[in-house]
């Protein structure tokens, strides 16, 4: 009582119903990546340069707002006095303008310290030096809005004051490298100066302010970032694990939304199912008498029904999980061309733990799907049946 | 010692709001390798007698001892396993299971039993040939005429060598050239020492038989020897 040989019967039928469950399957497996996925995807970037602290104004997390940190020299040598502390990355970020033709062209800049870096990753050309105060980073999309290439000369204006409308100071610097921004929106056109080169531009150089801090340590990153709190508790000092909480709490509606559309599709495959095995079961009562009739077990015949139904769900299961990872794929690209989203996070991450989680699911649902149908045809009386079928 | 034994039963059962009397005290007594035939106009009650001989369904009242087991004390498994292992059924509309071929619907109760493969193998080959279907093995039984779903159904039913083989209607479905080969078919296995209970409406086939029970409104009004023995 071979479960496929089963399903082969009624191909048409057998098809549509895979057709059913591998649809409901995939949305069950997209609701499953994107309950979990952008929250991996957040870790995974926010961890991506080794840096598991984050420094930012009290009450703000990093680039929230424009409020920036003074005295920036002073509080790296103090979160570098914690013997956990292995590196310290000041980080400035503002809006600024470069020079092309006779326009000026809006960029964002950061102002980076390429010892100890936690924003980029260089595609094409090289890394900045210390103390190359000359030198500049390009995204690729500023390259294409500045058509400059590696050993161009750019100018790089200073934001405009809001009351005279005017350009403040000017500053030539030479592109070294085209490097990748992990925290920028897809097509940002972003520039990267040393520190002080950004500070200047950006009118912060007075008060040696900066945006944020990245902290890499060694051990626990909690207990390093509660350290560090109490040593600078003008401060707001958090772990990345920490983040992620937060962000995970923000997303609390997101997931219970996950949830629920997830649970409805699991609903839908058991209708499906139970639907269909109920249908063949009833159409071959006859049969299934003959087998009681002739010896076999009440246990073989629910046996035989309930694989039938772990049968429709693993084919259909391995047809969605194709097409959940395929339609993954566009709602992630859809979702992240949305302003202000970082390119490099993804809302929809598989990974083996989820896939795992969908197929068991979905097998143990296939499973109870084909218990009522098979109950059916293990309690129908033999006799009966056979009479009934006669006539 | 008799192989099977009946006792004064009776079989009711509701049908449209009223009761049915299927069956209204029948007793009976099969030897080892009789060959019988009970005869009688439909709605009569044979099939139902077939039906409790079989355990396949339980009287009102009386009872019904196979190898001195009376089926009315077992359980439904031990009643599912007595009619594996002791019992064989042929039905008129063949029932075989389609998707299966005509060696796998051999080996299904072989397999159900708990026997090895090879083993399984080796019994539905010998069957297939016994019936004359040794070339048709392979084939899906969809694929194959009304006699011979009927010749691998009687071989279905000698799988686990049943104490009995209880036949409903088995040349029911068939023309008479193919009901023929299935009467010699029944008649060599008689001869060859089944013990046979046939319901039909064929007096051929129950002219074949060693004795003959006649029924009517759900009684035995008669037997009768018949060709066999």
């Amino acid at each position: 009582m071979n479960p496929l040989r089963n399903l082969a019967r009624h191909p048409v039928r057998t098809a549509l119903a895979l057709a059913g469950i591998a649809v409901t399957t995939a949305m069950l497996l997209d609701m499953v990546l994107l309950a979990g996925g952008i929250e991996r995807s957040f870790a995974q970037l926010l961890l991506g340069r080794g840096y598991q602290v984050r420094v930012s104004p009290r009450g703000t997390l990093p680039f929230d707002t424009e409020a920036t940190i003074p005295g920036a020299r002073g509080i790296a040598a103090t979160m570098r006095r914690d013997p956990a502390v292995e590196a310290v990355a000041p980080i400035v970020g503002s809006s600024i303008h470069a020079r092309r033709g006779d326009s000026l062209v809006t960029l964002f800049g950061y102002g980076i310290d390429p010892a100890a870096q936690a924003l980029y990753q260089v595609t094409a050309g090289a890394d900045l030096a210390p103390g190359d105060s000359a030198g500049l980073l390009l995204s690729a999309p500023a390259a294409r809005v500045l058509a400059a290439a590696i050993g161009d000369t750019v100018v790089l204006v200073s934001r405009l004051d809001p009351q005279m409308a005017v350009a403040g100071s000017s500053r030539t610097v030479v592109v070294r490298g085209v490097v990748r921004w992990l925290y920028d929106a897809r097509d940002q056109a972003s520039v990267g100066t040393l520190v002080p080169v950004m500070q200047e531009l950006a009118a912060f150089r007075a008060e040696d302010r900066v945006s944020a801090f990245a902290v890499r340590v060694t051990g626990d990153a909690d207990s390093a970032a509660a350290r560090l709190r109490a040593a600078l508790p003008s401060l707001e000092i958090n772990s990345v694990g920490a983040m992620v909480l937060r962000f995970r709490e923000r997303l609390t509606y997101f997931r219970q939304l996950s949830l629920i559309l997830g649970t409805i599709s699991l609903g839908v495959t058991v209708l499906l199912v139970g639907t269909l095995l109920t249908i063949t079961v009833n159409e071959r009562r006859g049969e299934i008498a003959t087998l009681r009739a002739i010896g076999v077990a009440r246990g073989t015949i629910v046996r035989a029904v309930m694989l039938e139904g772990g049968a429709l769900t693993t084919l259909g299961g391995g047809l969605g999980v194709l097409l959940g990872l395929a339609t993954a794929e566009q709602l992630d690209r859809i979702l992240t061309s949305f302003p202000g989203l970082p390119a490099a996070i993804s809302f929809f991450v598989p990974d083996a733990r989820s896939l795992a989680l969908a197929a068991a699911v979905l097998v143990i649902t296939g499973i109870v799907a084909g218990a009522y149908p098979a109950w059916l045809a293990a309690r129908a009386p033999i006799a009966e049946t056979l009479r009934t079928e006669a006539t | 010692m008799p192989l099977l034994v009946a006792t004064a039963l009776t079989k009711d059962y509701p049908m449209n709001g009223e009761v049915v009397h299927a069956l209204r005290g029948v007793s009976l007594t099969v030897a080892p390798g009789d060959y019988v035939a009970i005869v009688g106009p439909s709605g009569c009650g044979k099939s139902t007698l077939l039906q409790l001989l079989g355990g396949i369904d339980t009287p009102s009242a009386g009872s019904v001892a196979l190898e001195g087991t009376r089926l009315e004390t077992l359980g439904d498994s031990a009643l599912t396993r007595l009619r594996l292992t002791r019992l064989g059924f042929v039905f008129q509309r063949f029932h075989l299971l389609p998707v299966l071929s005509a060696a796998e619907n051999v080996e299904l109760p072989m397999a159900e039993a708990g026997l090895p493969r090879d083993a399984r193998r080796a019994r539905a080959r010998e069957l297939l040939r016994y019936v004359g279907l040794e070339g048709r093995a392979g084939h899906r039984a969809t694929q194959l005429s009304g006699g011979e779903m009927q010749r691998v159904a009687i071989a279905r039913a000698l799988a686990n060598r049943p104490a009995l083989l209880l036949a409903d209607e088995p040349t029911g479905e068939l023309d008479a050239a193919t009901g023929r080969g299935i009467l010699d078919l029944f008649r060599r296995l008689n001869d060859d020492g089944a013990t046979i209970v046939v319901v039909t409406h064929d007096d051929r086939l129950a002219g074949e038989a060693g004795r003959v029970i006649h029924m009517l409104d759900g009684h035995i009004v008669d037997e009768t020897r018949g060709a066999g023995r």
